[in-house]
């Protein structure tokens, strides 16, 4: 009966609906519910919160960096080092939220893992007395100490990382703010007008001209090109499409190689170098450094940027000296530092070691991962050679130790107001040691600090030796 | 009948169900909670003796209400946790819908020829609209409940199931309910029974809308489109009705504001949090924290969800019995329109057949429309989870319809007529 036949499809129509509903039902649970379970509206969040003791933040090392405390009915999150991890570890409030990785791994913070989200009993926000994980950072904190008063009172970052693993050792931002729940609520309104800008993350999310430190970029690209024999006559300054590109100071280096070149940081030689190599040749060099491309980190970084539309002479040989419209993040410099320590291979950063459930269990390892290959083995083996020759020789002389090969590349970038002559250029100094098997890759930028030679280069030797130090003493003990 | 062998372990197991559901309630406060503990005892015995008797009386199917048994289980523990005075006024509900289900039943049996009430199925919803529209209450923004000595009821509810009734009597012979001895040619008989048909329908619809209950507004209509498909003589007219459906929905997008507001939180609920978009965002939290497990009973914070007891009832299921939980919900629902479906197959006398078949499309509806908008797989509209939510008028209509069903079941009945057509 035709009757029946349509009841019937009406039924399997029913009964798709209703499949449809079970399907939608696991698709939240799979896959919206972790957004779900953190959203802020989502009132369960401040029940746990309330019963859970919030985990601690820990250095590499073992080193007490961020703990919550009882108080009555609340916690209190103490920072025992007030400023000095404000732009890494962030903050945690219950009138501006949370921030950098108290937000990023305030779940696993809270104890809310995957297991038990699927398997929904032990989550139960009921409970009080729960604990949450604790989280090893790669930070040394012995490093970050020394970033933090080398860098005191000026503006700027430094950022020390480990070449082959990828681990960022030290994350310095200053100006910097006391990230504690009170001090926070009373500064919060002077802290947003400051000029100062004490909320920004230089270490991570400022942007930069990179300077004469571009030129360790360039100097692959020219080698790549088969450039690096050739002579070329330097005049002290020289004009490309009427902009007239000077040395520092106007000096004039006479027939010089490449290796000088990068070792006295010649412009002149750069800005030609720029225009020979072409656009194609820039573009490729700041792609395969990921310019423009964004970094996968546990806090937030600012993706670096290269002119991305078509450039003219004057354009190819101002980035060419890392000027006009290249800009970099000093975290995204000690990268490519590291990259070409490492043999041409940049490491994905790291900034979370491990985490540590409350009986002391791993819950989950870090691992390193190659992030990009800037360059070929050859290439980078050459540059590190030439770059140690800035440090021996050249203007990097400041950032030798002695006993141990160093390399670097100084920078010295005009801004908005060394154009204008009311400040002096930001300094900037990168670097890695020791030549031959390196252990630490360091990029250090103070703002209108002058040349990069006398006040960054002193800085970033100070944090390489003390790590290379603090390492050689571990190893005597074990 | 299949005899007494299939219905023992699920009715056991409803059982178990109830009696491990209660003594957690019973056990997880402060104290030993004597109320649950006697609310549990009688839901229990009360569900088992119902379900004894329709078996040992031979009264029509016996796994309907086994099905319902487990729904209103699951309803009646679920509201008792959130709120226990409201566990207990559902009790009392449910005795008045197992009153109203036998008598439904008996009565359903022993008159013959429903059809003959034809003109009462048109104008009894229609008086029922007015009552109150003159004499409504205002309760949450809806002009649909009646109060009478203290004792609200909607009668849209109501409405809803003798909208069925007019169905079957039109559908019993397809365009002749009216005009039947006119001199007509059959032609213009045929037309203007249509045009009476639409009238009807989309009075009541158009009255639903005016009071606001969107849901069962666009329940009564797809359950209209349905029969239509299923009984219509060709499907002229279903294709008619079924090309309203994108105009409706525009016009009604523009007309009305609450309209409007719905498919704007439907699209983003996130963008005003904490005004509009609450209430679906406050049921997502709850079924996302539940997990696959949920939480276990008295646990969750199913009591974040604004009217969590009634129209989402079913997010505070996820929350506590997980999402399993909810899935094991929609696979009752869906056992029950099987099983309804099924009867209706074998039953002969048209009346019967079309009755039943609407109604079991209209707890199918239903069941996808709340359960759908609670979950924002479709946009909201506010109507009741039958058997489970919390409320007098959805569970005692629920259970008019399921003893009508129950009646219809009874194959000793179907002997009434046998007139078949097309």
């Amino acid at each position: 009966m035709a009757e029946n036949k349509r009841i019937i499809r009406v039924m399997v129509g029913l009964c798709s609906l209703f499949l449809a509903l079970v399907v939608y039902l696991t698709f939240i649970q799979l896959f919206k519910s972790k957004s779900l379970i953190a959203n802020t509206y989502n009132r369960r969040q401040v029940k746990i919160e309330e019963n859970t003791a919030r985990g601690n933040i820990y250095d590499r090392n073992g080193v007490l960096l961020a703990y919550s405390e009882k108080n009555g009915e609340q916690q209190e999150r103490i920072y025992p080092f007030g400023p000095l991890y404000s732009h890494v570890i962030g903050y945690n409030s219950k009138v501006y939220g949370k921030s950098l990785i108290e937000a990023a791994y305030n779940r696993e913070l809270l104890g809310i893992n995957e297991y038990s989200q699927v398997f929904g009993m032990a989550s139960s926000s009921n409970y009080p007395g729960r604990k949450g994980d604790n989280i090893y950072l790669t930070i040394d904190h012995e490093l970050q100490a020394l970033g933090g008063e080398l860098l005191q009172g000026r503006k700027g970052a430094v950022v020390a990382m480990d070449p082959k693993t990828g681990e960022v050792l030290a994350l310095v931002s200053s100006p910097s703010f006391n990230p504690g729940a009170k001090e926070l609520e009373k500064n919060w309104q002077v802290m947003v007008e400051s000029q100062d800008a004490p909320f920004l993350s230089r270490a991570t999310q400022g942007l930069y001209p990179p300077g004469s430190t571009f030129k360790i970029l360039i100097t692959a690209a020219a080698i790549e090109k088969g450039l690096e024999n050739e002579i070329y006559n330097d005049k002290g300054s020289i004009v490309i499409d009427e902009r007239e590109i000077r040395n520092s100071a106007g000096k004039a280096y006479g027939e010089i190689d490449l290796k000088k070149a990068l070792a006295v940081s010649s412009n002149v030689v750069y800005a030609q170098l720029g225009v020979t190599l072409g656009e194609g040749s820039l573009k490729d060099i700041a792609q395969r450094a990921k310019f423009g491309k964004e970094i996968d980190f546990d806090i937030p970084v600012s993706a670096s940027r290269f002119p991305h539309d078509s450039m003219s002479k004057t354009d190819l040989a101002e980035s060419a000296i890392g000027q006009g419209k290249v800009l970099v993040t000093p975290l995204h410099m000690a990268m490519i530092t590291s990259g070409i320590a490492n043999g041409g291979v940049m490491m994905k950063p790291l900034l979370v070691k491990k985490l540590e459930d409350p009986d002391g269990k791993t819950d989950k390892d870090a691992k390193s991962a190659e992030f990009s290959k800037i360059m070929s083995k050859d290439v980078s083996e050459k540059i590190k050679v030439m770059m140690q020759e800035v440090v021996v020789s050249g203007t990097g002389h400041n950032a030798a130790i002695q006993g141990i090969n160093v390399a670097g590349k100084t920078g010295t970038a005009e801004n908005e107001l060394s154009v204008k002559k009311k400040a002096k250029e930001h300094s900037w100094f990168v670097g890695f040691a020791p030549v031959e098997d390196p252990k630490i890759a360091v990029a250090v930028i103070v703002e209108y600090g002058g040349s990069g030679s006398d006040t960054a280069a002193i800085i970033a030797r100070n944090i390489i030796k003390k790590y290379l130090l603090e390492q050689k003493t571990s190893e005597n003990k074990n | 009948m299949l005899g007494e062998t299939t219905f023992r372990r699920p009715l056991l197991l409803i059982a178990v169900f109830n009696i491990i559901g209660y003594s957690f309630l019973f056990l997880s406060g402060e104290a030993y909670n004597w109320h649950i503990a006697a609310l549990g005892t009688f839901v229990t015995l009360l569900i088992c003796t119902v379900c004894l008797f329709i078996i040992k009386r031979n009264a029509g199917d016996e796994y309907l209400f086994l099905i319902v048994s487990m729904l209103l289980s699951i309803g009646l523990l679920v509201i008792s946790r959130l709120n226990e005075g409201l566990g207990i006024k559902q009790f009392i509900w449910v005795l008045v819908g197992l009153t109203l289900f036998f008598s439904v039943y008996f009565v359903y049996i022993r008159v013959s020829k429903w059809e003959r009430f034809t003109y009462l199925y048109i104008f009894l919803p229609f008086a029922f609209y007015l009552i109150t529209l003159v004499l409504g209450k205002n309760i949450n923004g809806a002009v649909n409940w009646i109060s009478i000595g203290g004792f609200t009821f909607q009668p849209s509810e109501l409405s809803k199931i003798l909208f069925i009734f007019f169905l079957a009597s039109y559908f019993k012979q397809p365009d002749m309910l009216f005009l039947k001895d006119s001199r007509y040619s059959e032609k213009t008989k045929v037309i203007v029974n249509r045009v009476l048909l639409m009238l009807v329908t989309y009075l009541n619809i158009g009255f639903l809308v005016i009071q606001r209950e969107l849901g069962t507004a666009v329940l009564m209509f797809l359950v209209f489109l349905i029969v239509l498909y299923v009984y219509g003589r060709d499907m002229r007219t279903f294709f008619l009705n079924s090309a309203l459906i994108i105009p409706g929905l525009l016009a009604s997008y523009a007309l009305f504001y609450h309209i409007r507001v719905r498919m704007e939180v439907w699209i983003d609920p996130w963008s005003d949090i904490t005004d509009k978009g609450y209430q679906i965002t406050q049921s997502l939290f709850a079924i996302a924290s539940g997990g696959f497990f949920g939480t276990g009973i008295g646990m969750g914070r199913p009591d974040m969800v604004p009217a969590v007891t009634t129209d989402f009832i079913f997010a505070a299921i996820c929350e506590e019995l997980g999402v399993f939980g909810g899935v094991a919900v929609v696979l009752l629902f869906m056992l029950l329109i099987y099983r309804g479906i099924k009867i209706i197959l074998g039953v002969k006398n048209r009346f019967n057949k079309i009755l039943g078949f609407g109604i079991a499309v209209m707890f199918g509806l239903q069941t996808f429309i709340i359960i759908g908008g609670v979950i924002k797989l479709i946009p909201l509209t506010g109507i009741t989870l039958p058997f489970v939510s919390y409320g007098g008028s959805s569970l005692t209509t629920s259970f008019i319809a399921l003893g009508i069903m129950q009646a219809i079941s009874n194959t000793d009945m179907d002997e009434a007529g046998g007139e078949i057509y097309g």
